[in-house]
């Protein structure tokens, strides 16, 4: 599992595939993923066929916010510099500590997926590859899985992270891609991998979003209502409740609708 | 004959309302202090949905073919049934990929006084040395309205009725003006309903706007599911909506809009004129939208070619 966390870290760089080096900061990178999750992750996110410049004047591997509209780069508030906060997330050794490293990164929010699709997330790419390949390797091919919703028992605790297949996950709530459901809330993910976000979203039996902040999910709901690519709308999620937070504390928000 | 007009308007202004779309209770309180009091007693309006004026093109189930930029910005010819649903789905399906079509179809935030506020207009994220060439696009509102006999002795409204009202909150400060883009009328009953016509097909239903099961307004009884829904395993999500008359608030329990449950009722192609002209309490006032589609059509179109292309890869192995 290691490598497919490590895969994509020469996108920093705003390197492809072909180009890119097999080492970075003494860890092996850019090797293959198995079973074809990367690509299959990939058209979750961006469109089949050639990539096309889709925003003009806009070939970085820094990606653009949805929330602000801006180039999300916080380069100057990472700790220590980009480059050796990337260095210290896949240097890590520990499969299960490498998902939860991700899961919690800001420096790999900072890029995208692709130059030519700058709104992507490397974070979420990522992450969507690793829980792809998590359940293929048990056995579930791809139109077995769900999107579910994890919640967490109470306000004040965080919710259940499973290795590998949690995407996302919030204060309150985090979202998995498992071929077992269970009891929880959950939706398929189709016959195969498409742009397929606000299709699944909407299908969900029960949204994760409510209580104190209502104004605010309403309006993340409904913008992930219109998106389409998941690695954009698991950032969008994430970017949002950030931003909100922060508005809040410069006290330029109250909470209610009215 | 049954008619609806079709409208779309252009946001002009910041529009501090519902996030979801601009309901059909604020659209018929624009309008009705602008006609006399028979058209005011018996026209229906639909919930607005937010538009993207942008480049775009037509999916495989339309009648019409190709695109144009700025195909978000007028109103398309209305032939067959699924063209009623072109700019009635959130997701806005016929945005090109070649350009960022979820940026084009997110709103830019704004914040009033403490609230945030959609702007009319989207700003690309260009970065800084090229500020001077950011480019701009402009969000309409796509909404309908009908007489309650079907006919059309209210319809067609007068474009001056349609132009310039003001939507959502802070009306008075300036914000939620739009202008009128385009109008249309079409006749339902002289719609192509074949995709529905087949006899053997099953079918299923995507509530386009929220139903109502609850309502604290006067007079209005709960309804249950209609019998002929079928829902899906994991039930049915629900959410709180309100309705806002003068200063009273009613709150109203609703079947939240963007599901899709089976179709279990024996007359596919009436259930779809009247998912158009739509069901349940307060539909007059936009709820209880819902369109009809075959089961074998995945809502979500390069899944299904993906899923085909995997098929013959597979095929190809053996």
């Amino acid at each position: 599992m290691l490598s497919v966390y490590r895969h994509d870290v020469h996108k920093s760089r705003g390197r492809s595939h072909e180009d890119a080096a097999a080492e970075f900061a003494g860890v092996p990178v850019n090797e293959p993923v198995p079973l074809g999750a990367d690509s299959d992750a990939a058209l979750l996110s961006r469109p089949r066929g050639e990539p096309a410049q889709s925003v003009k004047n806009h070939i970085s591997p820094f990606r653009l916010s949805l929330v602000t509209g801006e180039t999300a780069t916080s380069a100057g508030r990472v700790e220590g510099g980009i480059r050796s906060a990337l260095a210290e997330l896949v240097q890590t050794e520990d499969p299960v500590e490498m998902h939860a490293a991700w899961l919690e990164s800001a420096v790999a929010s900072i890029f995208n997926e692709s130059v030519y699709y700058p709104y992507t997330s490397l974070k979420f790419h990522t992450l969507l590859t690793a829980a792809l390949v998590d359940n293929y390797r048990a056995g579930c091919g791809f139109d077995d899985l769900y999107l579910v919703v994890d919640r967490s028992e109470d306000a004040e605790a965080d919710p259940r992270v499973v290795p590998h297949r949690t995407v996302l996950v919030l204060p309150s709530f985090a979202l998995r891609i498992t071929g077992e459901p269970g009891e929880k809330p959950a939706a398929r993910l189709g016959a195969a991998p498409a742009m397929s976000w606000a299709d699944v979203w909407t299908r969900l039996p029960e949204h994760p979003f409510d209580g104190d902040d209502g104004r605010m999910w309403r309006v993340v709901d409904a913008q992930l209502r219109r998106i389409q690519s998941w690695s954009t709308a698991l950032q969008f999620i994430e970017e949002s409740y950030g931003w909100w937070r922060a508005m809040r504390r410069s006290s330029r928000l109250g909470g209610g609708e009215q | 004959m049954t008619v609806v007009q079709r409208v779309l308007l252009e946001l002009d202004e910041d529009y501090l309302g519902r996030p979801y779309y601009v309901s059909g209770n604020a659209l018929y309180r624009a309008i009705a202090r602008r006609v006399e009091a028979s058209t005011r007693r018996s026209v229906a309006v639909s919930h607005g949905v937010f538009v993207p004026g942008e480049h775009g093109g037509y999916p495989d189930e339309h009648s019409q073919s190709g695109g144009a930029p700025y195909f978000g910005a007028g109103l398309r010819p209305v032939e067959s049934y699924e063209d009623l649903f072109l700019f009635r789905d959130a997701a806005q399906r016929w945005l090109s990929s070649s350009r960022p079509r979820d940026a084009h179809n997110t709103h830019d935030l704004r914040v009033h006084s403490g609230r945030v506020a959609f702007a009319p207009t989207v700003r690309f994220g260009l970065p800084r040395e090229s500020r001077n060439s950011k480019r701009t696009m402009t969000w309409y509102v796509h909404f309908y309205v009908h007489g309650d006999t079907g006919g059309s002795d209210v319809i067609p409204l007068d474009e001056d009725v349609l132009d310039g009202l003001r939507l959502g909150g802070a009306r008075n400060y300036g914000l939620g003006g739009t202008s009128l883009k385009d109008t249309q009328t079409v006749d339902l009953d002289s719609l192509d309903y074949s995709m529905l016509e087949d006899a053997e097909g099953s079918f299923e239903l995507e509530l386009v706007s929220p139903y109502v099961t609850g309502s604290e307004y006067p007079g209005a009884d709960d309804q249950s599911v209609p019998w002929w829904w079928t829902p899906r395993p994991g039930g049915l999500r629900r959410r709180e909506e309100r309705l806002v008359e003068d200063s009273d608030v009613y709150e109203l329990e609703t079947i939240d809009h963007g599901q899709v449950v089976g179709y279990g009722g024996p007359n596919p192609v009436e259930t779809a004129k009247s998912g158009v002209l739509r069901v349940g309490t307060h539909s007059r006032f936009g709820f209880g939208e819902f369109r009809l589609r075959p089961v074998s059509e995945d809502r979500v179109p390069e899944r299904a070619s993906n899923a085909a292309a995997r098929e013959s890869a597979r095929g190809g192995q053996r």
